[in-house]
């Protein structure tokens, strides 16, 4: 239909807004692997992710009219309501400890392994995060990664280094650098 | 300091304001500045706006099916509360009469809305998932009949007052039977029967049967009973209901329009 892929996800947003059901489906379509794909990343568990990814469709269909005075490009907007949601959920967890603990090792090993990829799979994916994804692929994989999961979780320093199983100083650092290195590279895409 | 005459260490403060690392007094510092100074205040969206790419660049990964499944049956569910709200003022705006006055006007609304009505019942059923796992077998091959077999003729959902669907009924001209399906919570007292009411254009009331216990229930009918029927009601009579020439005694809990479908 459209070349740009944002305006066609737009177009999709307004049509839900009126409140276009088939209209929803398309952008489940779209949308909704890259979108599972990340409250994956951040709940950790596949039953918890499905929970994440249809509370956020259901507020998308309710909450699509807020859309255009966001001003944000619309992947970015849908991501935000998922993330959001995951971190609903993910508090809501963390009282179980035991299943906290389980989840860790997975981290870890995650982490650890050093060659996790930087991915970009999406083709919806908007201009400001190309330039970030090409400024994160300058950075070592444990930096760009303690960078991604405390964004994408909301944890401190400390809590990473907690789930991460490595000292603060370490988790510090790695975020410092990494964040220099990052806002060096975005710079040059302002 | 005036942060604003340092662009280095607030670019620097404001991506780890973004990122969620700047904690505790940091945090409350950075954020009285940007309520104070535009600048501060812009470097904070600039860094939102730039992390908030990290939600797009996360490994694609393919939810189950029954995820969508799920998202839809909410949705259709919203979008008739919002067909059935939508008719409910319309009957509240009308001045009242008699109850089954009202429901001449009722029969439009509830015509507008049978359809989508019927997808709400099916939600409810799915959703609510109170009803026990026979039931819920036979709701499943119900809907079926309802979507596929051209066998039912009738459909009608029942109501309450605040347009939440309590009962599903079909008749089925083939075997004559009118087979009720009870989709809400409602429970009548043990010494309460629920008795169905056909309402014709012309005419009181007249009984269709008085319902069992159960959550799905069958009478035999004649097709001459249900035809030209616009509306179906259930009333709250004593055990056992009462006979058809008395007309309801008791509230009317639930009515609906009977749909006619085209076959």
């Amino acid at each position: 239909m459209s070349l740009h892929p944002d305006s066609e996800l737009m177009n999709l947003l307004d049509q839900i807004a009126a409140q276009d059901d088939s209209a929803l489906k398309k952008l489940y379509e779209r949308t909704s692997s890259q979108l599972f794909g990340l409250a994956l990343r951040i709940v950790r568990n596949r039953d918890a992710a499905e929970d994440v990814l249809q509370e956020s469709f259901v507020s998308i269909w309710r909450g699509a009219g807020n859309y255009r005075a966001s001003l944000s490009p619309p992947m970015a907007w849908l991501g935000l309501i998922v993330r959001s949601r995951a971190l609903d959920a993910l508090r809501k967890r963390t009282t179980d400890r035991a299943d906290l603990m389980n989840e860790l090792d997975d981290d870890m090993a995650q982490v650890l392994e050093g060659d996790s990829p930087n991915p970009m799979d999406s083709a919806d994916a908007s201009e400001q995060a190309f330039a970030l994804h090409q400024c994160l692929g300058k950075l070592d994989n444990k930096q760009r990664e303690v960078v991604s999961l405390a964004y994408l979780r909301d944890q401190s320093h400390a809590e990473l280094a907690e789930q991460l199983k490595l000292p603060l100083g370490t988790v510090k650092t790695w975020i410092r650098r990494g964040l220099e290195q990052l806002r060096t590279c975005m710079a040059r895409y302002a | 300091m005036n942060l604003t005459q340092h662009p280095e260490l607030l670019d620097r403060l404001a991506a780890n304001y973004a990122l969620g690392t700047l904690r505790g007094g940091a945090r409350r510092r950075f954020e009285t500045l940007a309520r104070e100074h535009a600048t501060v205040r812009a470097a904070a969206l600039v860094w939102q706006t730039r992390w908030s790419g990290l939600t797009e660049l996360q490994p694609a990964v393919q939810p189950a099916p029954a995820v969508w499944t799920r998202i839809d049956n909410l949705v259709q569910a919203d979008q008739s509360a919002q067909t059935l709200h939508a008719a409910r003022v319309s009957v509240a705006a009308q001045p009242a009469k008699g109850w089954w006055r009202n429901l001449l006007v009722w029969r439009g609304a509830a015509a507008a809305g049978a359809l989508a009505t019927l997808a709400a019942v099916a939600v409810g059923v799915q959703v609510n998932g109170g009803l026990r796992s026979t039931a819920g077998a036979q709701i499943a091959a119900l809907q079926q009949q309802l979507q596929a077999a051209p066998q039912i003729q009738y459909v009608a959902v029942l109501a309450d007052d605040q347009a939440a669907a309590s009962m599903l009924v079909t008749f089925d001209a083939k075997s004559n039977q009118l087979v009720l399906q009870r989709v809400g919570g409602f429970k009548e007292g043990v010494d309460k029967s629920l008795q169905l009411w056909a309402l014709p254009p012309a005419g009181g009331p007249r009984s269709l049967g008085v319902l069992g216990h159960d959550p799905l229930l069958k009478f035999v009918a004649q097709e001459g009973d249900v035809k030209e029927v616009p509306t179906l009601a259930i009333s709250l009579e004593p055990l056992g209901g009462v006979p058809s020439t008395t007309g309801p005694t008791g509230p009317v809990l639930f009515k609906g329009a009977l749909i006619r479908k085209a076959t």
